[in-house]
């Protein structure tokens, strides 16, 4: 599905983040020893969507510049919102690390595509990106079992 | 995308806000407010009667010696709340926008947004009309100004920017202490009743801000009208300089923003990755229904190859406009407001055919996005081959039409952008600060874009506008508004 507007876009990172989030819980409920661990990304990932939705209620350029500033295609940046009961630890931090290089990539190409257009959304959405490679990098150094 | 839940669910019967209090209009003439995408019908507006605009200038009249007496701060204290209103209500104000105009719901937010900066800036009136002072401008003489409001303003709003535009006007002329009516275009009144009732729930006083619906008849009930200081208006030229001339005749201040004839003007060594969607916002933003819209896009220079490719570039962009209803959030572009917007279009696309211009992307049978009726909906055209001369080179179509020129040269470009009657938004795409400065220091225009295509100042100043684009001396917004609805009363003193 292609993105154009920047209200899809703001709704469709609303939406990985809060699946991003779900799945986070997920881990947490799985495998308590790392539970402060996952349940941070997921309060963060809270604090993701306001941030964005900040940037474009906030801005008055941003809205009125919003239809024309994306071109993307939400279906190469979606992931499995779920774990399956058969997943194990090891898989489940591969799963993690695969769905935060995609939602970086979707912060990094939104805020690409829309630079020299918009104002505080890219901004936001590339703050968004460089934390999240912090993540990624946290998440690969966790001991898998 | 799924189409987002509309808010008004019946049709709203609209009344006046006169004095605090919701009126029914005696009036047997009334209007069906359409939503141009659905058609249906979703609100009904009454023309009122010559007695009730009076009614309200009475009432504004009567509330101002109260007004004009209570603190700044406690003024301001009301424009607060309203803010504060105003955010909650965020998202219900910018749906009702759509539904009552047809714009893009990313575009009613900005105009929502935009409105509501113009509240927050206005609360900073304790500090932003403050006079000033000197002492001993002879021995022991000092002398003072202060700025004092003058009583009741009124605005007759557009269609355009149907929540966005009175505010421009109202939160400065309240704020500094004057009282206010408004009459909303009746084309699409809903999001000022709806601003009334927030301004209800605020707690400004009885009569301070008032709602008056109408047309024409209301409009120059206003203007004839001895307790009304002072008008703002946004509209045509024609009309405007009419308004413009009963001010004169009737001793109010006036704030008259006219037509426009906005030319984008593209630089050989423009960045084209980011200057065509920059185009696209300014061309067919708000279905090119606004006096800041690109109008006539400028290609500068003698390199063939150039023109070809920003050309195309332009029309492709501009072919793959989704369009539909603003409700749905994957659409780019809505409908014309009323059908008879669009005729009006269509009519200035047979006279670019007829005098010459070649139709490069033809918007007359658009593809819409959803199952709705034609009936205001045009997509977006382009025109190559335009002369300045021609009907579409020279007039505002008010809609999302672009018409291609080449300019040999800066200087060429911009002694075209000078030989329009009108004055309001131009904007050149460059990545030369020479060229910059050059455009920017020649250019007739009272807004200048320098690689933005639509040049809206923000609410902390004011919005400017040149030759038959606009007539007054003092703009809207920022401290322009704030000398606008001031009078300055100069003391001077000596204490025997």
């Amino acid at each position: 599905m292609a993105l154009n507007t920047a209200s899809e876009v703001i709704s469709f990172a609303r939406r990985l983040e809060e699946e991003s989030a779900g799945l986070y819980e997920t881990l947490a409920r799985r495998w308590p020893a790392t539970e402060d661990t996952w349940l941070a990304f997921a309060r963060e990932n809270r604090k993701n969507i306001i941030q964005v939705e900040r940037a474009y209620y906030g801005v008055i350029s941003d809205a009125l510049e919003g239809c024309f500033a994306f071109s993307l295609d939400a279906d190469s940046y979606t992931f499995p919102a779920g774990l399956l009961e058969k997943t194990g630890y090891t898989d489940a931090l591969g799963q993690a690390v695969a769905m935060e290089e995609k939602i970086i990539r979707f912060y990094s190409e939104a805020a690409a595509q829309s630079k020299s257009l918009m104002a505080d959304v890219p901004r936001a959405f590339a703050m968004i990106a460089r934390k999240r490679e912090g993540r990624v990098a946290t998440l690969k150094s966790l001991p898998g079992k | 995308m799924a189409v987002l839940e509309e808010p008004i669910k019946e049709v709203l019967e609209l009344k006046n806000y006169i004095n605090g209090e919701w009126v029914g209009s005696e009036s047997s003439q009334a209007l069906d407010i359409v939503n141009p995408v659905t058609q249906k019908t979703i609100a009904r507006v009454p023309m009122s009667t010559g007695d009730e605009v009076k009614a309200a200038v009475k009432a504004a009249r009567e509330a101002f010696p109260d007004w004009r007496r209570t603190p700044p701060l406690a003024r301001v204290r009301c424009l607060f709340r309203l803010k504060e209103l105003m955010e909650e209500n965020f998202e219900r104000l910018s749906r009702m926008q759509t539904m009552e105009h047809g714009k893009t719901i990313d575009e009613s937010r900005g105009e929502t947004r935009r409105g509501i900066e113009m509240v927050e800036v206005a609360t900073g009136i304790p500090s932003l009309m403050t006079g000033y002072s000197l002492e001993d401008i002879a021995a022991g003489i000092d002398e003072y100004v202060i700025y004092q409001p003058l009583g009741v303003f009124c605005h007759i709003a557009p269609f355009n920017f149907p929540f966005m535009v009175p505010l421009w006007f109202s939160p400065f002329a309240m704020a500094t202490g004057n009282t206010f009516v408004v009459k909303p275009s009746p084309r699409d009144p809903i999001s000022q009743v709806k601003i009334a009732e927030l301004i209800d729930e605020a707690g400004f006083p009885p009569g301070v801000y008032n709602v008056v619906h109408g047309g024409a008849d209301a409009a120059g009930i206003l203007l004839e009208h001895p307790d009304i200081k002072g008008a703002t208006f946004v509209g045509t030229s024609q009309i405007g300089r009419d308004i413009y001339k009963k001010c004169g005749e009737t001793g109010k201040r006036a704030i008259v923003q006219g037509a426009a004839k906005n030319f984008m003007v593209v630089m050989p060594d423009s960045n084209v990755e980011g200057t065509i969607p920059a185009l696209m916002t300014s061309f067919y933003g708000n279905t090119g229904q606004r006096c800041l819209s690109g109008a006539n896009l400028v290609i500068v220079g003698k390199d063939d190859a150039f023109y070809r490719k920003f050309l195309n570039a332009f029309v492709e962009a501009a072919s793959k406009i989704k369009v539909g209803y603003g409700l749905d959030e994957s659409i780019q572009m809505g409908p014309m407001q009323s059908p008879d917007g669009k005729e009006r279009v269509l009519g200035f696309i047979e006279k670019g055919i007829t005098e010459g211009a070649k139709l490069v992307l033809d918007g007359r049978k658009p593809k819409i996005n959803g199952d709705y009726s034609e009936k205001c909906f045009i997509g977006p055209t382009v025109f190559e081959n335009v002369a300045p001369d021609m009907t579409i080179g020279r007039e505002e179509i008010f809609g999302p039409v672009a018409s291609v020129m080449r300019a040999e040269s800066l200087d060429a470009a911009i002694n075209l952008v000078n030989a329009s009657r009108y004055g309001n938004g131009n904007a050149i795409f460059t990545t030369s600060g020479k060229s910059a400065r050059e455009f920017q220091y020649r250019v007739e225009s009272g807004n200048v874009g320098i690689n933005i295509g639509i040049t809206a100042p923000m609410a902390f100043f004011p919005f400017s506008g040149m030759k038959d684009s606009f007539f007054g001396v003092l703009h809207g917004q920022g401290r322009d508004a704030i000398r606008f609805f001031t009078e300055s009363k100069v003391v001077i003193q000596r204490w025997l």
